[in-house]
Formats: C-alpha cells, structure tokens, sequence
C-alpha cells in the first residue's frame, strides 16, 4: 500500500465513510429527531464536498484498478455538489418519510460507484462500478412505497439496467476473449480495425450509451423518471448521466483509440438521433419529469456529438457543459421537487400563473428552462456554443446545422412552461409555497451557478488546464 | 476429429438444447430445470477446459443458489403447474430471425478473426486464485472485491425497504410492544 493512500482514496473513504455512520444510527435504539439527522446529514455531504478541493494528488492504487488526476478529482467534485444540492432540495420530502437513513445509504452507495467508475482504469472495476452506481438507484427509484407507478419505474429501470449489462458484459467478454487483457492502455495497444474487436467494442459501448439513455436506447427514461421521487429523478437526470458521461470519454480516449473512425461515425448518427429524437418526444409531454427526461435524452445527444470530436478541447467542453446541466436542471428539479412535495402537482398546465404567488420559485424555474434552452447571457449558452464549436472539427455542416435548428426546437418547449409559469391568469394560479431555508439555499447556489459560470471564464480553462 | 472435440461438442448440443427448451417450454418450473441443466452444461465445459474451480464455483454457486433461489420465488409467487400463455406467432418469428441474424453474424466474426495460440496453461492452483482476491498488488483483485460487498450492502438494505411493509401502528408503539414481548 502506498503512503498517500488516504489521499489518492480519500473521496471513497469518506462516502464509505459516512455511509456506515448513517448505518449505524439506523440500528441504535434511540433514533435522532428527523431535523437533526438531516442537519447532520447535510453538513457531512458539505465536509464531503469540500474536501475534494484540497489535498490533491495524482496516482493509482491496487495495482492498475484505480487512477486518479486532477480532472478525475473535479469531476468528482460536481458530482458531490449534485449530491450536496439534491439532498438539500429533498428535506421537505424526507421529512414525512420513514426510510430517511436508508435513502442516504442507497444514495451514497451509487455515488461511491460512480466514483469507482470514472476513476477506473480497468474493464472489470468499470462494470462493478456501473453495477454499484445503478442497483442501489433501482431500489431508491420505488421510495413512493404507497405508489404503484414509483415500484413501476423501479421495476423497468432495474430489468432495463440488467438488460442493458448483459450486452456490456457480452462486449466486455469478447474484448477480453480478442486481447486477453482487461487493462485499459494495454487493450488499447492490442485492438485493431478488425471486425471481431469492433463488434465487441460496439457491444460494450451500447451498454454505456444505455446508461446515458441515448436513442435507440432511451425508452425506459421517460417512465423511470416519471415514476420515481423527484429526489431519485433528479439525481438519475445529473448525477447517472453525468457519471456515465464522464466514463464514456474515459473509455473513448484511454481504451479505444484505434477504433477512431469507427466510434467517430457511431457517436454522430447516435447523437444526431439522440438530439432529434428526444426533442420531438419532448415537444407533447404534459408532465414536467417526463418533459424533463426527453430533455436530458436531448442534451445527452449534444454532448455524444462533441464526445465524436476526441480532442482534449471537446473533452474540455463536455466536462463543461455538465457543470452547468447539473446547475441548471438542479435549478428546475429543485422547484418542482417543491411543489411536488408541498401540492403533488406535477403537470404543466397545474403551473399555469404560477408567477402570481411564487416569485423567487418561478425565476428560479425560469433561469433554469433558460439555461437549458440555451438563451444568453445563461451559462447554457456557452456551454451549447462550446460543444458545437468542439464538435465542428470533425463533422459536416449539414450536420452542424441540424444540431444548431434543434437548439431551436427544444427552446420550443422549454419556453412553452415558461410562459404558462408567467401567464396572468386571476382566476386560477398555485397557492403561495413555503419555501423552507435548505431548498433555498439549494436553488440560490443553481441560479448564482447558472450565471456566473458562464460570464466567468476561468471554470472552463480551469478544466482545460486540469488535462 | 480427436476425443477431445467430440466431448466438447456433445457438452456444446446439451447447453444449447436445453438453453432452448428453458425459453420454450410453457410451464415455468420446466424452464427452471432446464435452465438448472443448462448450467450444469456449462460447468462441464468448464471441467473439459481443466478449469476445475471455476466449475465448482458455478455448482455451488449457480445450481445450488441461484436456481434454488428461481426455485423458491417461483413457489412463492406463480402457479407452477398452470401453462404460460401462448405467445403470439409475430413474436416468435421475430424473436427467431433476431437470433437467427445474430448467430449468423458471430459465426462470420468469428471465421474472420485469426486467434493467437498460447501454450499457456492454466494457473488453477487455488492458493494463488485465493491470495489474489486479497492482494492490493499489480495482479490483486482487492479492490473489486470489496466494491462487491458494499454493492451487496446496498442492495441488501434496498431490499428490506421495499419488502417491508409499511405497520398501521406508528413506529413508537412498536418498539414497546416488542419491548414488552
């Protein structure tokens, strides 16, 4: 073991850390009052995120299982800050909850294997780490104990995610079968344009492009996400896609450079169908998780079509633009997290005047819709702008062009609840919503997020320089 | 064609044959036997290649888990001796030409891709096997080791939530009761 293991590890530590803390809470007679564990909770996911930013150090552990760097540390880091932010935004809902404890267990557990999935430099930790990340995500998806459409969405997402491991295992299996090796530099020296090691590579990476519900593998999205609490939606909407992003370019760039021209083709016809496809489902969803989850099946498509430029620019910009998706669907997740806790409403035409009572929580959703539409001066114009940009080196501008009118199509309906939120309407409009100071707090960091980001430009040569 | 092969291709008809009949059949107790059948057919492959602690392994732990495991959910929730519903002809047709395409494409594959021989045997000496699982060195499997058991913690304590029922009393007057008890 080498001497700064507790440094290299030390984001695992600590979520393995807290973990069997919550683990023991749960099994001492003498529960804590449902605020304080919350308030203790939410304070441990602060020192968590925190302490990401110091002590860092490059270097791999347990032989080549695990890799860390800078990037993977930041990476990491949004992650915690999903986290951080979703925890905040769910108190009001876990407070009339019985299984707080366990949710936090679940939870954490799936973030500790995303952690081990970006950081692995190994196909066998890659699976365990997918593994990790989604079987716990599956049971927190049925956390609706009394509905049935929650143990539904549990349901689809666990046999789709099984599904979708058995065609990556299949890959893995066959990639191990051509090069004998399960070790990421080592596969990549080995793999050849032959048609055996493209047909496993292709295997394989459909399992990926399942995690991040790209088309034609998107179809469970929609229910899960509908289904599921606002908390597990959310966190599967950013922190899932996001983990899986992160992998994605991991295994692109470190295990299958030689199938360039391959994967290069594959990501521009997946991601235009991902960008196109999603943006038509979006366009008639009445329900805001499922008009939420076509728009993340959406987004996912643009950043698939930068991932197709494999430069450390595209890389750059990606990590970029999920900085700012987790801001800015967190900002729109957290108000609807509210309101679904407080009215159980859900639809969009339950929104209309909303504006009338809830002020601060209809900018909030407002700024949010706007980043992810992509108008300025929101950081999801820049964030757009650098993937489109990344990815213009290596495609067409029939291409290009398509991507960019989808843009406008997805402002479409992004902005269709903006104006129902604002509309003025006397007679109907929501009641005014409490908003307790954690939810607050939450929906500030995403607006100031939202904005900032993208006017400063320091966040996006920070990652640049992180490569 | 020496012995060898000849037992490997007798083993190969039996997995396939009764992998087919696992998802053919219309009674699902059958398709648990046959699927039980199906992995002892792959343990014996694993025997034919000398491996012979992975097939213990998938004995033990396939045959004597996993399907006893089918075995008992299949008790527990179906009416084991009724008949599955016939499924309509589109889907079998279809279902049949997808793996049909399938085997046809990895066969093509697999003409196509020349193999490097190694005279490498298998290292089946369990001691090594065992001192790998636990070595955090170059060859160790530590890590995912471990990862395993917190995969399992989770999905363990997923479970009991979901598979808890939820009591009509509140929580409070049932710890007394069973303080009482």
């Amino acid at each position: 073991m080498p001497e700064n293991f507790f440094i290299l590890f030390k984001q695992e530590l600590w979520l393995v850390a807290i973990i069997f803390f919550l683990l023991i809470i749960k099994l001492k007679t003498k529960q804590p009052a449902v605020t304080t564990l919350l308030n203790r909770i939410n304070v441990l996911l602060l020192l968590n995120l925190i302490s990401g930013f110091f002590f860092n150090e490059e270097g791999r552990l347990f032989g080549k299982m695990f890799v860390t760097n800078h990037l993977y540390v930041f990476e990491k880091n949004i992650l915690n800050l999903a986290a951080l932010l979703i925890s905040l935004q769910s108190t009001k809902w876990l407070e009339n909850h019985k299984h707080i404890i366990e949710f936090y267990v679940l939870l954490l557990s799936s973030l500790l294997g995303m952690f081990l999935m970006i950081s692995a430099a190994n196909l066998l930790m890659l699976y365990v780490g997918l593994e990790l990340s989604t079987i716990p995500l599956a049971a927190a998806a049925n956390f609706d104990l009394h509905k049935k459409i929650s143990g539904e969405g549990a349901m689809k997402l666990i046999i789709s995610s099984a599904f979708s491991s058995t065609i990556l295992l299949l890959g893995i299996s066959f990639l191990y079968g051509c090069t004998g090796t399960l070790d990421f530099s080592v596969i990549n020296n080995l793999l050849q344009q032959q048609p055996l090691h493209i047909a496993a590579f292709l295997l394989f990476f459909v399992g990926l492009l399942f995690k991040v519900s790209a088309v034609p593998f998107h179809l469970w999205t929609a229910d899960v996400y509908e289904g599921s609490p606002v908390a597990i939606t959310s966190f599967l909407s950013v922190a899932s896609k996001a983990a899986a992003m992160f992998a994605i370019l991991n295994v692109l760039n470190k295990m299958v450079q030689p199938l360039f021209i391959t994967w290069h083709t594959v990501l521009i016809w997946v991601a235009l169908a991902t960008i196109i496809i999603g943006n038509l489902f979006a366009i008639r969803q009445q329900n805001l998780k499922r008009l939420l989850a076509f728009s993340s099946v959406s987004q996912v498509g643009f950043m698939l079509l930068a991932a197709s430029a494999n430069s450390a620019v595209s890389n750059a910009s990606i990590i970029y633009f999920i900085l700012i998706y987790v801001f800015s669907n967190l900002a729109v997740f957290g108000v609807i997290s509210l309101v679904s806790a407080a009215l159980q409403k859900e639809t969009i035409t339950e929104y209309q005047s909303f504006y009338t009572n809830n002020k601060f929580l209809s900018w909030c959703l407002c700024i949010g819709f706007f980043s992810l539409a992509g108008v300025p001066p929101t950081a999801g114009f820049f964030g757009k702008l650098f993937l489109l940009m990344s990815a213009a080196q290596g495609i067409t501008f029939v291409i290009l062009t398509i991507a960019a009118l989808n843009m406008v199509i997805s402002m479409y309906y992004y902005l269709r609840v903006v104006k129902t939120v604002f509309a003025k309407n006397e007679n109907i409009g929501m009641e005014k919503i409490a908003i307790p100071v954690y939810n607050k707090i939450a929906l500030l960091i995403c607006v100031i997020g939202i904005l900032l980001t993208g006017v400063l430009s320091g966040a996006y040569s920070y990652i640049i320089s992180l490569q | 064609m020496k012995a060898v092969d000849i037992i490997f291709y007798c083993i190969a008809t039996f997995v396939l044959t009764t992998g087919i009949l696992a998802v053919t059949t219309r009674k699902i107790f059958r398709s648990a036997i046959w699927l039980l059948f199906c992995l002892m057919g792959v343990a014996a492959l694993y025997f034919w290649m000398n491996a012979n602690f992975i097939a213990a392994i998938q004995i033990a732990v396939y045959v004597g888990g996993i399907v006893v495991l089918i075995i008992f959910s299949i008790f527990l929730t179906q009416q084991s001796g009724n008949q599955m519903p016939k499924p309509n002809s589109l889907r079998i047709i279809v279902a049949s030409v997808a793996s049909l395409i399938g085997f046809g494409l990895l066969l093509q594959l697999y003409n196509k891709q020349v193999f490097q021989t190694t005279n490498k045997n298998f290292d089946i000496d369990i001691a090594t096997l065992g001192k790998q699982l636990l070595s955090t060195d170059a060859n160790g499997y530590a890590l995912p080791f471990e990862v395993i058991s917190m995969l399992l913690l989770a999905a363990m304590v997923g479970c009991i939530v979901i598979a808890m029922k939820a009591s009509p009393t509140p929580p409070k007057e049932g710890l007394k009761k069973e303080e009482i008890l």
